[in-house]
Order: structure tokens, then sequence, then C-alpha cells
């Protein structure tokens, strides 16, 4: 039996790790990246974050230069090629440059720390991202996430709070934000920087300013470990996941700051029962999960979901398969709805 | 057109001992190139008159591989015997190995692989692929191992044994160990125990050349033995291993020893 992922499915996290730091290197709007290696694993990023980007109506090309690694430069050493590279970038208009390695530049064992730490007018951030030395994606985005928090300083602390590591290629990348904000509001609290998605270098400075750090998910923990040991701010290991993750997770927030959530944790739990309520017509449906491509956590919430609903179980002959996907927060639950709800009356 | 290769620890005279065989072919009336396969670039220098000749390397290096030729990197020496660097990257930087490489794809492309001997002297150990490309496929089918009777010297050569095995393995690959030359230091016993090892890695000691001043005399001279001294003990021991070398028939399969085995055999000989 073949299956069809839906697009919100789709896994990148056992990638390449220089992908995962280009997902978070590329969403610095005045900043450049370089990627030290052969122009073809600058190419395939660019036409992924091109295509991702365009399913998300952001028509920008990603600001990626590569250093054009031939065999010449394997034979010799690429450094002065990164040299001219960094040297040609700055000369224009970028705030900061990133400097991403590629399988090739560490094993001939080009120093790219060194060429970086050298003096060119703007910050040189180099970022270790060669694929070959077993990192994944995931490793990718938590290298890029810690060397630009290295590069802001510790400031004074207020009510913001921080979104760490949001996966910047997924396609629900924008609508997982917006109900994080929502949650937020619920306890009159604000965003204060996404770290990172669409920001300026600037922005970093006020990194350290958050009372909260709240992690995309928990493959972010090393991130969310060195900021509290840079900057002391607790964090939240994830997203909110389904009904009952959700008021917790206002629970939780309320908790690390200090405040009483009681309110909105009440007020959340109604709108979901309306919710419940408003897809009354797939009770009993004849339905089951499909989890192909789920993961443990979203599992256990479609079942809560399936339990809340009160689905029946399907016969081989009748038998919608409801598709599971990541459910973030109450409003990620309702488009889980719609999509079963199709599912079952298709 | 024969190929062969010299193998062996650094230091321990393949340079000298594959300068000398190319003259000493060369005076057999064959039409020798000499390839030094070592970034140090110095294999060639006593063919040379002391030269050190541009390599491959280099003028890729400074003028971009579509802007040389054949002349440019094969450089006429003693006796009409061609002469080719390899070169590499500066020491610390860059892939050494995959300069080989690249300088093979450029012979190739120019035609330069022929004459009736090649001569291939090779860094002092098989450190990755770039070094095993003499023994692939299409180049050298004849393995010459250079030790002396010093037990490093023994534990490269058995190392380089490993490498002709594995290649050896392979569907298509013609590569051999066609014997091990000991060029010695001037231990007692040295000729006895570099042949042994040699019959216990399931080859033959093809020639024994021993320590002599000579060779020392020649090179400050920046001429070869052959060269230097036509008529001396030494000069014979290289004509001698030429004309061995030219009729070897005997090509086979290395059986590398394990570590202990080749102690315990140094140790027979002390």
């Amino acid at each position: 039996m073949t299956s069809n992922p839906l697009p919100v499915n789709s896994s990148r996290l056992g990638g390449c790790t220089l992908t995962g730091a280009i997902s978070v290197t590329s969403h610095v709007r005045d900043a450049v990246t370089i990627i030290h290696g052969p122009k073809g694993c600058s190419h395939h990023n660019v036409s992924l974050l091109h295509a991702s980007w365009l399913d998300n109506d952001h028509a920008l090309l990603p600001e990626l230069v590569s250093t054009g690694l031939s065999e010449t430069e394997v034979i010799f050493g690429g450094e002065e090629l990164l040299r001219q590279a960094i040297r040609h970038a700055s000369g224009h208009e970028v705030r900061a440059i990133f400097v991403l390695s590629t399988c090739i530049v560490d094993t001939i064992g080009d120093d790219v720390v060194a060429v970086c730490s050298e003096e060119y007018g703007v910050p040189v951030i180099p970022v270790p991202t060669a694929g070959f030395l077993g990192g994944t994606f995931h490793d990718g985005v938590n290298n890029a996430l810690i060397a630009l928090a290295a590069t802001a300083m510790p400031c004074q602390k207020d009510r913001g709070i921080n979104i760490i590591g949001e996966m910047n290629l997924e396609y629900e990348v924008e609508e997982n934000y917006a109900e994080i904000a929502r949650l937020l509001s619920l306890l009159g609290l604000n965003v204060n920087l996404r770290f990172v998605h669409d920001v300026t270098y600037d922005q970093f400075a006020r990194l350290g300013a958050a009372q909260l750090n709240i992690l995309r998910s928990p493959a972010l923990v090393p991130v969310g470990e060195y900021l509290k040991e840079r900057f002391g701010t607790p964090y939240l290991p994830s997203f909110p996941h389904g009904l009952s993750g959700t008021l917790s997770f206002i629970r939780s927030v309320a908790g690390a700051c200090g405040i009483d959530g009681q309110a909105a944790a009440s007020g959340e739990c109604r709108r979901q029962e309306e919710l419940i309520a408003g897809f009354a017509d797939l009770s009993h449906a004849p339905a089951s999960l499909e989890p192909t491509h789920a993961g443990t956590d979203e599992i256990l919430v479609a079942e809560e979901l399936a339990a809340a609903l009160d689905l029946a179980a399907g016969t081989p002959e009748n038998n919608a398969r409801l598709p599971v996907s990541a459910a973030i927060g109450t409003a990620g639950t309702r488009r889980m709805l719609h999509r079963w709800r199709r599912a079952i009356h298709a | 057109m024969k190929q062969i290769a010299l193998y062996g620890k650094g230091g321990i005279g393949k340079s000298t001992t594959s300068a000398n065989l190319s003259a000493a072919l060369s005076g057999r009336g064959l039409s020798v190139l000499q390839i030094g396969c070592d970034p140090k670039r110095d294999s060639t220098r006593m063919l040379m008159q002391g030269r050190f000749i541009p390599t491959v390397m280099d003028l890729v290096r400074v003028r971009g591989e579509a802007a040389i030729s054949l002349p440019d990197v094969v450089f006429t020496g003693f006796n009409g015997i061609r002469c080719v660097e390899a070169g590499g990257p500066e020491p610390g930087v860059g892939c050494a190995g995959r300069g080989i490489i690249a300088t093979f794809q450029i012979l190739e492309k120019f035609g330069a692989l022929e004459g009736d001997v090649i001569v291939y002297d090779v860094l002092g150990d098989v450190v990755c692929g770039g070094f095993a490309m003499p023994m692939r496929e299409g180049y050298a089918q004849e393995i010459y191992l250079v030790t002396s009777g010093e037990l490093m010297s023994l534990y490269a050569a058995n190392n380089i044994c490993k490498a002709v095995q594995r290649l050896a393995s392979r569907a298509k690959s013609k590569c051999r160990l066609g014997g091990v030359i000991c060029n010695a230091k001037g231990q007692p016993r040295e000729e006895e125990l570099v042949a042994e090892f040699a019959r216990r890695v399931n080859s033959a000691m093809i020639q024994y050349i021993p320590r002599d001043h000579i060779v020392q005399q020649a090179e400050v001279n920046r001429q070869t033995v052959i060269e230097y001294s036509p008529g001396s003990a030494q000069a014979e021991y290289y004509r001698s291993l030429a004309q061995r070398i030219m009729e070897n028939t005997r090509m086979t399969i290395p059986t590398p020893l394990e570590i202990d085995d080749l102690e315990s055999l140094a140790r027979e000989f002390i």
C-alpha cells in the first residue's frame, strides 16, 4: 500500500547539516551566507529554500554565495578562495556574513575558523556544517542558532518571550507562530524575538532580554541549554501539541513567568469545547488513524482527539484513514480536524 | 610497455634507486619515463643535473590546466630519460593525494604515458587513495618494495603489501608484487633478513644493493651512480637490478605479515 504524505508531514530532520544551518542563516535579512564548497552544494539548497519559501508566499531568492570550490582548490587548499569570497561579500551592504562549510572542505582540512577570524569590517560567523561527519539537519539548525547566539551580549531582561528555532521550511511555519503569539497574548505576553525567522542582524542584540525562551521542538534542547547558560533565560522545550497539550502549555508559560494563568486556560478550554462541538458530524464515523509519517507525540495527540470526537472503529470496507500531523495549539488541531472531515466525507 | 612502481618508507632511498634504475634501463637502449609521485618533487633531480624541474601541479596552480601542454611537463634528462614530477600543494594544506590523481589524468590526456618502461617513484606510504593511483588499472602492474633490514622500513613495506593485496583482489586489477629490493643500511645479516621477509610475503628479493659511499659522492655531484661512475661496483648492482626487473616474470599477490610475526622475524636476525 502506498501512502501519500501531506505536505505538513514532510520531515527534513534527517537531511544534511548544511541545509539545516542554511534554513536558519538565510532568514537574517541583512546578512549573506557563504557556502564554502563546490557550487552544487549551494545550488540544491537554493532550490530547496526557494521552493519552500514560494509555498509560504515568500517570493525572494535566498542570499547565498558559493565559493565554487573546484579540483584546484581541493588539491592546493581552499582558504584563499574563501578569503576572497568573504572580502567580496563584505564590500556589499551586508550587516554580517555567515560561513558554512561542506564535506570536502573539512576533508581537506581548510581552517575555516581561522580565515573567518581575520578582519573584514563586518562580523564573519563560521558555522560548522560538514554533513559527512554524521550530523543531521537538526544539528545544522542547532549549530547555526548557537553560533548566532554567541554574537549577542547579555542585556537587561524585560517581559518579552523568545521563539527559538522555528522550522523555517515547514509549510505551516507562519500559522504555528501566529498560534503561539495568540496563546501568549492570552497571558498578556508579547514576542520579543523570533530566533531566527525573518529578522535583521541587529535584532539579535535583544536575544538576552526575554524572560522565557520557547523552543519549537525538543530537538532544540542543546540550544535552550546554551541560551540558559549564556543569558540565564529558562526555556520550555516545545510548541504545544493538541488539546490538553495546549492547556498545559498555557499553565507552563504562566508558571515560568510568575503570573496567574487560570483564566487564560479556562477560556481556551471553552474554546476547545466549542471546536469539538463544531465537528460533531464526525462522531461515530468509521475511521482509523494513519500514523505512517507521524511521531509518538503526534499520535498521542491524535488519539486524544479521536476519543474526544468519539470516532468508531471502521471495517476494512468502510474505514476512513485519518492523516496524523503536528497539530500545534488549538488552531493546529482545528486544521487537522478539517483534514479529517475531508477524509471522512470523501 | 612495462610499467613499474617503487614504494617504500620515506628516506629509504626510493628516489636514488629509481633514478639509478632508470639510468641503467636507458643504458640498455630502452625509452624510459620516470614519474615522481611525491610532493617533495626530488625524484628526478639526479637525472636532471640536480635541477628541480617544474611540477605538473606547479603549472596547474600558476597557469591553469588549460594553458599547459606536454612539453611543459616532460623534461629530458640523462641519456634521453623523460622526467615528470607530479608535485602537490604546500605542506599542510589541500590534498596531495588528489594532486596525484589529477596529474595522472593530465598525463593521460597528453598521451605522455608511453615508451618502453615507465618508472613510478611514489611517496613513502600509501596514506590515501591518491597514492595508490599508480597501482590502479592501466598503470603500474609491477610493484617493487624498497626496504632495508630496519624494522620500521620492513613495517612500511609490509603495509604496502596490504595495499597491493587489496588492489589485486579487484576484478580487473593487474597490479602484482614484482619483488623486494634490499637497499642496505649495512646491518649484519641484513640481506638474509630481507630475503626471508620477501619469501614470507610470498615474493622474492630481486636485488641486494649494498651501502656504498659512492652514492653520496654521485649525489653531491648531482648525478646518478650510473652517470658519475659507470665502472663502479655499485653501478653494476643497479644494472643487475635493471636486468632482473626486465626479465622478471614472477608476479605475486602478497601475503602481508601480522605485526607480531614481523617483529619476531626481525628478532631472528639480530
